[in-house]
């Protein structure tokens, strides 16, 4: 995380001039002309962050106050009001903090030390548009990093959008090497703006730009599988449900990781819920059992969409190309067979169940894979089983045969963190009865596995 | 409710030590002498109760499930360590927190149906402007640094049920104690686990004899001493034939055999059984007139 450190921020204060840095008139936000006013306020300030970064007083002191709180609290407001006093005047408004304030809704001016404005990024080509989001490249002025800037737009009839604010709560929570990471949120009139990780493409336009018809090698689909198993695994571990794998979802960098991304349809499955959904997952990654009506599925419905996704890179089309929800589970019955009471107890009682269905055979996995090895046709059996209760675990996926060749070297430590992870897990929930505290060491080993690729096969 | 609680945000930047709580919380004061000066309030646990009748009064018209009033409360607990109460309108801030945590929970409600049964309740603190809430919800978002996601006790409470073959009694009662413990600074204070724990134990005890209050406070400090008492091979605990009195000893058993923080568990007994005292003192028209004098005079209802 490029996080500056506190002191920097404190740095900027002091020294910062509001008169050297003019600022253009914003598109206004807020009705109130006052709070439009002083959302400017409070955002421009850390415009200066990068001038500033470095002392460039001598005589400054640095905060003698300790940031103790990882709450940041430590916050000097009094010097804030002496810096910012002359300006408000000047502009005939007054000072926000000492007197009366609209809707009692101000944020305090430490607030500004999270975020930083936008114009730190340098904005480049669009990368793609989302259905509550634009996605652009983006630069680092400072630093000259390159991140993804994914903009949210602001519904003022329903404030800020729920898939946005369950994005940016389930990855500031989720870190891990094969989930794209969240580096930053900064708000600002009137959008959301995410900073993440820049990933070079997504599966899709890397599938498409091998050239040999979208399909890949062996090693390649090896690699790749076994991360986004690895991170479906991480996801579910922390009872997070993706819900929306496809390939469109699935970054890849130019060092050949693979992370997931876009967790705006993503849910936590903490207390049972009875009531999920079920217009999630795009069409041709969806489970049966969701597609039948489903609402109490679980993290199998990620297996499937990787089991998909697997057949998909082998063969660079897709593997089940359904229109309708109903065309989509005939795609699915022509090869997995037509299920029917006795080899799925339960089926009839599905909502979307319907007696009429033409009975297919269940065909043999190879007929449409014929050239891939054994070892992954199993795992993809696994993976592809219609009875959710059937399909294998992420977990238990990421220590399949077909994957022991792959670096074992560097798959080994990573095991022994799993488990430590899931040990932590299990007394959080207190499962196994322990003490409040973990011990700094292995919590950390759990969450900061530096990412470092996995031995890739030089593709690029 | 999501992810890993120990690498949650909850437990890394939310879980104070109470020294560490107390310090904020004068921090925000002294920010401002002449406005804490001018405009006193009550004890915050006072506060606290009037703000959660509050709360629950809006929930209940809008049928709200007890998971979402529960991040509601955590929100509004956590943003009041970061903002001080006079200079907000608390009836807009407990609406908001109410919208945000309708949307983690996966229960959103209508920003216009939160405001109009918002305004019914408090006509003269709830703006018609609907747009009002949602900016206020990017500031409660704001000010939380996006870390949204609570871990709650009744997972706990839910898995150890079957586990320690709690009787229903007990689990409701627990239940209810959890749904209490938000009015206190426990949130922030302790692990979900830990709270459950206490809920339960406390549940256990209070029923058990007519002494109530008394009798949690000797369980509360007997627990303290319970680990040792158990290594000493001591076998009081689960010696008597009372059959309730079997139950408590076999959890306290269970206890002493796992490695749960039990100061943690007693110290949050502790306050859970200060806050139903507190309770006692309690009117809700000072609290009223306290925050409506700040709020009016401020002009934050604007």
């Amino acid at each position: 995380m490029a996080q500056p450190n506190h002191a920097n921020y404190h740095h900027a204060y002091t020294t910062y001039d509001p008169d050297e840095t003019p600022r253009p008139p914003r598109p206004k936000r807020f009705k109130d002309d006052k709070l439009n006013h002083i959302a400017d306020q409070l955002v421009a300030p850390t415009d200066v962050f990068n001038q500033y970064a470095a002392p460039q007083h001598p005589q400054h002191q640095p905060p003698t106050q300790q940031h103790r709180y990882p709450t940041n609290i430590a916050y000097n407001k009094q010097q804030y009001q002496q810096q910012y006093q002359h300006q408000y005047q000047q502009q005939a408004h007054q000072f926000p903090f000492t007197s009366s304030q609209p809707s009692g809704t101000l944020p305090s001016p430490k607030a500004i030390m999270d975020k930083r404005h936008p114009s730190s990024f340098q904005q480049l080509e669009k990368l793609g548009e989302g259905t509550y989001a634009t996605v652009f490249k983006g630069r680092n002025r400072q630093t000259g990093e390159l991140v993804a800037l994914k903009e949210i737009h602001l519904d003022s009839e329903e404030g800020t959008p729920s898939t946005a604010i369950r994005e940016i709560s389930l990855m500031k929570e989720l870190k891990h090497e094969n989930i794209v990471s969240l580096h930053d949120v900064i708000h600002t009139d009137n959008k959301l703006m995410l900073v993440f990780e820049y990933m070079d493409k997504d599966l899709k336009k890397f599938m498409d730009s091998r050239g040999s018809g979208g399909q890949l090698d062996y090693l390649t689909i090896k690699s790749f599988m076994y991360q986004l198993l690895h991170g479906i695994a991480f996801c579910h571990e922390n009872r997070v449900l993706h819900r929306d794998l496809k390939p469109q979802n699935l970054l890849i960098n130019n060092k050949g990781q693979l992370k997931l991304a876009d967790f705006g349809l993503a849910r936590a499955f903490g207390i049972p819920v009875n009531t999920f959904s079920n217009e999630v997952v795009t069409l041709w990654y969806r489970a049966p059992d969701v597609l039948l009506g489903s609402r109490t599925y679980n993290t199998s419905i990620d297996i499937w969409s990787a089991g998909c996704i697997m057949a998909e890179m082998y063969t660079g089309r897709p593997l089940f190309p359904g229109t309708t929800n109903e065309d989509q589970l005939q795609k699915i019955f022509r090869l997995m067979g037509t299920p029917s009471e006795r080899s799925w107890p339960g089926i009839t009682a599905f909502p979307e169940y319907k007696p009429g269905w033409h009975v297919y055979a269940t065909q043999d996995l190879r007929m449409i894979l014929p050239t891939v090895e054994p070892a992954a046709l199993d795992l993809l059996g696994r993976c592809l089983q219609l009875r959710p209760e059937m399909r294998v675990g992420a977990q238990e996926a990421t220590d399949h045969a077909w994957f022991r060749d792959l670096n074992v070297g560097r798959a080994q430590p990573q095991q022994q963190q799993q488990q430590q992870h899931t040990q932590a897990q299990q007394i959080g929930q207190g499962m196994v009865g322990s003490q409040g505290q973990m011990p700094m060491g292995q919590q950390q080993q759990g969450m900061g596995m530096t990412a470092g690729g996995y031995g890739m096969p030089a593709y690029q | 409710m999501a992810a890993n609680y120990w690498a949650s945000t909850q437990r890394l930047h939310w879980q104070f030590s109470r020294t560490e709580l107390q310090d904020i919380l004068q921090h925000l004061e002294n920010e401002d002498p002449a406005l804490t000066q001018q405009y006193p309030l009550l004890d915050r646990r006072l506060l606290s109760i009037f703000y959660n009748q509050q709360l629950v009064k809006l929930a209940k018209r809008m049928s709200i499930r007890q998971q979402a009033l529960g991040t509601a409360q955590v929100y509004i607990r956590r943003f009041y360590t970061k903002v001080d109460v006079r200079n907000t309108n608390p009836y807009l801030i407990l609406t908001t927190a109410l919208y945000l945590a309708c949307k983690m929970e996966e229960s959103p409600q209508h920003i216009r149906v939160v405001v109009e049964h918002a305004r019914s309740l408090w006509p003269d603190f709830i703006p018609s402007d609907v747009s009002r809430l949602g900016e206020c919800e990017f500031y409660l978002i704001s000010e939380m640094n996006s870390q949204l996601i609570i871990h709650h006790p009744y997972r706990t409470l839910q898995e150890l049920q079957g586990r320690l073959d709690l009787v229903q009694d007990d689990v409701l009662v627990a239940w209810s104690i959890i749904n209490d413990h938000y009015l206190t600074d426990l949130p922030l204070l302790f692990a979900p686990h830990v709270i459950a724990i206490a809920a339960i134990f406390l549940a256990m005890t209070l029923k058990q004899s007519s002494g109530g209050q008394q009798a949690a406070v000797n369980a509360a400090a007997y627990l303290t001493d319970s680990r040792q008492a158990i290594r000493e091979g001591s076998s009081t605990v689960a010696s008597n034939d009372n059959v309730p009195e079997k139950r408590i000893g076999s959890f306290v058993k269970w206890l002493a055999e796992g490695e749960v923080d039990l100061q943690a568990v007693a110290d949050s007994m502790q306050e859970i059984i200060s806050l139903y005292d507190v309770w006692d003192r309690y009117g809700e028209k000072t609290c009223k007139d306290q925050i409506s004098h700040v709020v009016k005079a401020r002009g934050l209802d604007k």
